[in-house]
């Protein structure tokens, strides 16, 4: 039995040096990329810390600085929407035109001052828009479907195979952007239920024309824009894909179709590696929803549920219902109930096993494909022991490291934050930022004796990525 | 282009779907609350009874939907004319008002569109009282003749209430809600009872009341008569009643309410007193009628399960003395004289009876048996084959009784009854004008005084009177049984309360004479032998 909360190594075969070594040994990828001087990636996550249009703002320079300070490897950057019509969130930097690419040049100069690598997460919601913005409240947001989400009943279109084309184009452009600003490579959004997963997953896409049938016809989307961004980007620019390797999409309700299974998922990235002029590295996640039992896994915290979901009853047409479910006892305590059932015991590495099928049959195709997997990672022995097991190449952090921006460093000398400061897999973050800047709002892991003081901490940490300040406007060498 | 050709609160897509799942949802609930009123307006509920006596005496046959009237204003009824009623209340009237009930034996409730409602039933008119000399208990006959009901009394009284001013709302709320009626309208009901509950029932009793105006210029029918067919003939078919379009011999006939004892060997007989059908079942549906059911309303579940029951009801022993070695001299004088006519009592119904039984344990542990010693014997010899005339209709040259009651039934009446019950399994095609009276098995003969059709004749003894000899006015209503003559007491200190006036328009005596040349010892042996009937 391993002792998996403390700071120190935990009594096995490995001592924290050996398990150092593995997740601190670089790792080269074929592309542009180049060398990772770690195995830690920062997760794509993001706060609303932005313009309202898109602009990217001072916060989330400092957002994604903090990261590099902390030590990953690379950074994944936020969610960031490919075109106004598929944020998901507001006050997200977009990158939905030229006028964008000087301020993400701005991020990559920042993050790369600390000697991380920073890759471009390009998203599109499709019809998991949370909140829409009065940009998008007139018009359904284009899906593979015409079926609305089934959580929170946000309505949408399926796409003509027109619009397709300019969805992929949207990308395509989204990368070039990238590029243009510098910054190190390009990551697809195809998990967590987003436009790519609503057109791979067998339990959304449910058209009839070429982009829908089976895995391959599912995955044609995606294919059109890795090809797509190879011919404005070359062949050497960091192409990777997130990809769900299970969808699960049957988790809320057990009369929804189950999505791809992992022997489809595998089937799609081999496809997707397009004879070794496809995708560089794969990212792998679970999940058709976001949030989902399984991502972000951990518990989930009806009461933020109740404070900070009401933000979205105007955006979906369940999400009344949903809100009157939350909101009285009976149906709170049965749907964190069913929750955590339908997420099942394992937190930490609830991804690896698949991530271990994925990476063995990418890399007997071509074994310089990485694979890394997302999914609770915090402690040096698990996931010195993910990567030694050959279950992934790296894995991506997101929560852990709200907790702990400097994660890596602290995963460099002992096995896991101190005792009282690690993640508590809370997921309040993820209620918090409907409403609120992101940040860890996990009380308990604040210094103080009284509520009021754990909660000013609280407050002056959550509040530290808007420091410096915009004005006096800094210069690189500061931050 | 102008600022008004726009729609500047153009719905989201997200809120136009909103508000039409709204109006769906509205749909959904407007048809929900719709169906449920639907159901609970249309169904109907009743108070259903295990015991087949109670059920006759309080369960619902059907009436109430149709004249009832909602129990509350039925109770009320006494409590607003306690002048004219007294403490009795419907008593007054020859109800009997058992403990336990709030309303007589008679009357039976249903929910009816969601209101409940009382009216009455079989038993109203065949549930008969009688005491011993000296004694003052009172028995009674479930299956009799109702000998106390005042039909004409209690007509007259609701076609007073009917059209009178002090009958309204206001005084029925205040009755309802007094001491005296159990229950209370809450402010709900009030409103209810003033804006749709009260004009309607003022409305169907002004209805009722002038229809049944032609009852004013009837004779008084008295306790224990009842004028069958002329209300039956304006309620039904709105005859028209007045003075030009009906004698006042076919006016007046009322008669006696029959016994409904033992009638699966009454099967085939010419029922009625005119023998007007030999169908029992039409004979019910049709005395259902009168009981105030309609061809809708009618229950016709609950009307079979009180046929089953009175199929074989037995007719009720003779509860004083008999001198058996008299009786048994009257035996074959009343064969000579009466049985060809109306069957007699099977003599040999003990051993009939052993037989019987025999059959029916071998049946039960599976031994050999006749099929016909299954036949539950009965103590009165129903037999057609061997009383030629029994069942039969006697012409009224022959019989020689009153005419009113024959009148009353006429040719239109009976091509008009034809139509009754269309579209159902029940509609009439049995009856027919008769020349007549028709000749009925005497099982019971001693509880169902008076007698002759029209209860003309107070005792058995008197009837084998000449019709000369036969009491000429006399007192109807007594409950004493004289056990000696046999028949309701008829005297002046007998308690009777209407004088029967053998003069008056349908009350006549005369006919039947029949055996009255026999002598005195004779005729006392007849009637001892009719008391083991």
């Amino acid at each position: 039995m391993l002792d998996d909360t403390g700071p120190t190594s935990p009594n096995s075969d490995h001592t924290h040096e050996d398990n150092a070594d593995v997740i601190f040994n670089p790792l080269t990828f074929r592309s542009g990329l180049g060398e990772l001087k770690n195995r830690i990636i920062r997760s794509n996550i993001s706060g609303m810390f932005d313009d309202y249009n898109g602009h990217g703002g001072n916060a989330r320079v400092n957002w994604e600085t903090k990261f590099a300070k902390g030590g990953c490897g690379a950074i994944i950057s936020s969610y960031t929407p490919v075109t106004v019509k598929g944020r998901i969130l507001t006050r997200y930097a977009m990158i939905d035109d030229d006028d964008k690419i000087p301020f993400w040049e701005m991020v990559g100069k920042s993050v790369h001052h600390h000697g991380s690598k920073f890759i471009m997460q390009l998203s599109h919601s499709g019809r998991q828009q949370d909140l829409s913005g009065f940009e998008n409240i007139h018009h359904k947001v284009l899906s593979s479907t015409n079926h609305k989400d089934y959580f929170h009943g946000i309505l949408c279109k399926a796409a003509t195979q027109d619009e397709i084309k300019d969805l992929v184009q949207l990308f395509a452009n989204g990368a070039r952007r990238a590029q243009q600003a510098g910054l190190d490579g390009v990551e697809l959004h195809g998990a967590n239920g987003y436009l790519i997963t609503q057109f791979l997953s067998s339990g959304i896409n449910d058209r009839t024309d070429r982009y829908g049938g089976d895995w391959e016809a599912r995955a044609q989307f995606v294919l059109e824009i890795i090809r797509a961004i190879r011919e404005k980007c070359g062949q050497e620019f960091h192409v990777q894909m997130k990809i769900n390797a299970v969808d699960f999409n049957s988790w809320l309700y057990p009369w929804q179709k189950p999505g791809n299974t992992l022997d489809e998922t595998v089937n799609i990235c081999k496809l997707l590696m397009d004879g070794g002029k496809g995708f560089d590295a794969f990212h792998v996640s679970m999940g058709s929803t976001f949030p989902h039992p399984t991502n972000p896994p951990g518990d989930l915290p009806m009461q933020d549920v109740v404070r900070w979901y009401d933000v979205m009853l105007n955006q979906g047409v369940r999400a009344k219902m949903n809100y009157r479910i939350f909101s009285n006892w009976f149906g709170r305590w049965f749907f964190h109930r069913y929750w955590l059932w339908r997420r099942g015991p394992k937190v930490e590495g609830i991804g690896e096993d698949y991530s271990a099928v994925i990476k063995k049959a990418v890399q007997e195709v071509d074994k310089d494909i990485p694979v890394m997997v997302t999914g609770g990672w915090q402690h040096a022995h698990r996931i010195a022991d993910a990567i030694r097991s050959g279950r992934c190449d790296a894995v991506t952090i997101a929560r852990a490291l709200i907790a702990n921006n400097d994660l890596p460093q602290i995963l460099q000398r002992q096995n896991a934050p101190d005792k009282g400061k690690e993640c508590t897999h809370c997921n309040k973050c993820l209620l918090n930022d409907l409403e609120n800047p992101l940040g860890c709002y996990e009380m308990s892991r604040y210094d103080g004796t009284t509520f009021e003081q754990k909660y000013e901490a609280m407050i002056k940490e959550v509040n530290s990525v808007y420091y410096p300040p915009t004005y006096p406007y800094h210069d690189v060498s500061e931050v | 282009m102008s600022n008004d050709e726009f729609d500047y609160d153009r719905p989201t897509p997200i809120e136009a779907y909103e508000n039409t799942r709204r109006w769906w949802w509205r749909l959904v609930w407007f048809l929900l609350i719709a169906l449920l009123l639907i159901w609970f307006f249309s169904k109907e509920w009743v108070i259903a009874y295990d015991d087949e006596v109670e059920h006759f005496k309080y369960g619902s046959i059907g009436s109430e939907g149709n004249q009832g009237l909602p129990t509350p204003i039925l109770q009320a009824l006494p409590v607003i004319y306690k002048d004219e009623l007294g403490d009795q209340g419907f008593a007054k009237f020859g109800l009997i008002q058992e403990e336990g009930h709030d309303l007589p034996i008679g009357f039976s409730k249903r929910i009816v569109g969601g209101i409940e409602r009382a009216w009455l039933n079989c038993s109203v008119c065949h549930y008969g009282t009688y005491t011993l000399p000296g004694e003052t208990t009172v028995h009674t006959l479930p299956g009799g003749a109702s000998n106390d009901l005042d039909l004409f009394a209690f007509i007259e009284f609701f076609t007073r209430v009917g059209k009178d001013p002090g009958f309204n709302t206001n005084t029925v709320i205040a009755a309802i809600n007094s001491d005296e009626v159990p229950g209370n309208l809450n402010f709900l009901e009030r409103q209810l009872y003033r804006f749709a509950v009260m004009p309607l029932v003022k409305k169907e009793m002004l209805a009722l009341s002038n229809q049944l105006e032609f009852v004013a210029r009837q004779e008084p029918y008295g306790p224990g008569r009842v004028d069958t067919f002329n209300s039956y003939k304006v309620l039904q078919f709105g005859f028209p009643m007045g003075p030009h379009d009906i004698s006042d011999v076919a006016l007046n006939g009322s008669s006696d309410y029959p016994s409904i004892w033992m009638q699966r060997p009454r099967a085939g007989m010419n029922l009625h007193w005119d023998g007007n059908n030999a169908s029992v079942t039409e004979r019910n549906f049709s005395a259902a009628l009168g009981a105030g059911v309609s061809p809708v309303t009618v229950d016709a579940e609950s009307l079979f399960r009180i046929r089953d029951w009175i199929d074989t009801l037995e007719a009720p022993k003779f509860p004083g003395e008999i001198n058996m070695a008299l009786a048994e001299t009257g035996a074959p004088l009343f064969e000579t004289h009466c049985a060809a006519c109306h069957g007699m009592g099977n003599a040999d119904y003990d051993e009939q009876l052993a037989a019987y039984e025999v059959a029916m344990a071998a049946k039960e542990t599976g031994e050999d048996h006749a099929a016909e010693a299954l036949i539950k014997p009965t103590r009165y010899d129903y037999d057609t084959g061997k009383y030629p005339y029994l069942g039969q209709v006697v012409g009224l040259e022959e019989i020689g009784t009153d005419v009113g009651r024959w009148a009353s039934y006429d040719q239109d009446f009976a091509a008009a009854q034809m139509g009754l019950y269309a579209g159902t399994p029940y509609r009439f095609r049995h009856f027919k004008k008769t020349d007549g009276y028709a000749n009925h098995p005497l099982d019971g003969i001693w509880a169902r005084s008076p007698y002759l059709h029209n209860g003309s004749v107070p005792t058995l003894r008197d009837l084998m009177n000449t019709a000369a000899e036969r009491p000429k006015t006399w007192l109807r209503g007594a409950r004493e049984l004289d056990l000696v003559k046999v028949g309701y007491r008829s005297d002046a200190r007998s308690g009777g309360t209407f004088t029967y006036d053998t003069n008056v328009l349908g009350n006549g005596n005369a006919g039947h004479e029949y055996g009255t040349s026999l002598s005195d010892a004779e005729k006392d042996a007849i009637v001892e032998y009719m008391k083991t009937l």
